[in-house]
């Protein structure tokens, strides 16, 4: 059995907000755990009592006319103006928005950076590149170039150089391949 | 065009009036001042329409303010009954009228909800806001966080814990 998850998990799992992957991982987990099953029971229990109210209560019409009345009021004592200057109040803050991602993408844009040169002098431009030559290094010489160290990645991904890919992490690539002796400077 | 405007967002908001009250009545403790603030956050709704801004839920915007109309209230009437000691509480009346067709029906489907208000009565303020904000607002718990501002982790904390609770207090219902 695997290890039982938080108790806010499976909060999540009864009201049925989860998505279906971990939601079928509970649902493994359910089938061989007494204590879980008893406590998604509970939860279960205790949202199926608040069904028992009335969601939307009859409200007292005098009370309904006297909020329809009120609307009025202040719907005819809303200051009129342009249409233009209501947008902007209503939008105004996505070409806020827009300004400033436009500013930090002309401060940050990444100057060209140097290509990464790899064993026979070959280049890369992308992460995709170094782990395709990790992969080719691999065929060529029957794989005695190691993988990168076990402790970098979590346990069981080890082997897989798609997670290289997944961690998106440059440095680390090219530290390794460094430690490795494979890659030039 | 600004008066269909202002008529769609009265009739919008206006659909929002029992859910809103149910919330409020819950969290104030009585009828009469639940209807006021009702109205007081629809008209805060109402108000503040042009610069709603549609980032998220609109649902949950509504209940937002609702529960600090609440919180506010609250925070100005210290003398008043606390949460859930008024004698005004509603029960029977606010019961759901789902399988009252026949009268013995009627009568173990109050006597339930009349146990469910009991047992909400019973739960630490913080917890029960979750809850209400849950059922009436149907907010997801991720909503229901920024709602309150609290983390996520909080929120589904204190929901767990009033939901056992919910459960330990109210008998299961008959099938």
């Amino acid at each position: 059995m695997t290890r039982c998850p938080k108790p806010e998990m499976w909060v999540r799992y009864a009201a049925e907000e989860l998505a279906d992957r971990p939601r079928r991982a509970l649902e493994t987990h359910l089938e061989s755990c007494d204590a879980c099953r008893r406590e998604v029971r509970d939860l279960a229990r205790g949202l199926e009592a608040m069904e028992s109210l009335e969601r939307e209560p009859a409200l007292r019409p005098e009370m309904l006319d006297t909020l329809e009345r009120r609307l009025r009021v202040a719907a005819a004592n809303r200051p009129t103006r342009p249409r233009v200057i209501t947008l902007v109040a209503r939008y105004g803050w996505v070409a806020a928005a827009a300004a400033v991602v436009a500013a930090t993408l002309v401060l940050y844009w990444p100057a060209e950076s140097p290509p990464i040169v790899l064993p026979g002098n070959h280049q890369a431009e992308s992460l995709q590149e170094v782990a395709a030559a990790i992969e080719l290094l691999r065929v060529a010489d029957n794989g005695t170039t190691p993988l990168p160290p076990q402790n970098l990645f979590p346990a069981g991904r080890q082997n897989e150089l798609d997670l290289l890919l997944e961690l998106d992490d440059a440095g680390l690539l090219l530290d390794y391949l460094m430690s490795q002796d494979k890659l030039q400077g | 065009m600004a008066l269909r405007d202002s008529d769609a967002q009265e009739r919008r908001l206006a659909a929002y009036a029992p859910r809103v009250y149910g919330l409020l009545v819950r969290m104030v403790g009585n009828r009469d001042t639940a209807e006021d603030l009702t109205q007081e956050t629809l008209l805060r709704a109402f108000r503040a329409f042009e610069t709603y801004r549609p980032e998220g839920k609109f649902r949950a915007w509504i209940f937002r303010i609702a529960r600090n109309a609440a919180r506010d209230w609250l925070r100005r009437r210290p003398l008043e009954p606390a949460l859930g000691l008024d004698a005004d509480w509603p029960e029977r009346a606010l019961a759901s009228p789902r399988r009252q067709s026949r009268p013995e029906d009627r009568l173990l489907h109050g006597e339930r909800a009349s146990k469910v208000e009991a047992a909400l009565r019973r739960l630490p303020d913080p917890d029960r806001e979750v809850l209400l904000l849950r059922y009436y607002g149907e907010l997801a718990f991720n909503d229901i966080a920024k709602v309150t501002g609290e983390p996520l982790g909080t929120v589904l904390a204190r929901a767990h814990r009033a939901l056992k609770k919910m459960a330990e207090l109210v008998p299961e219902e008959e099938s």
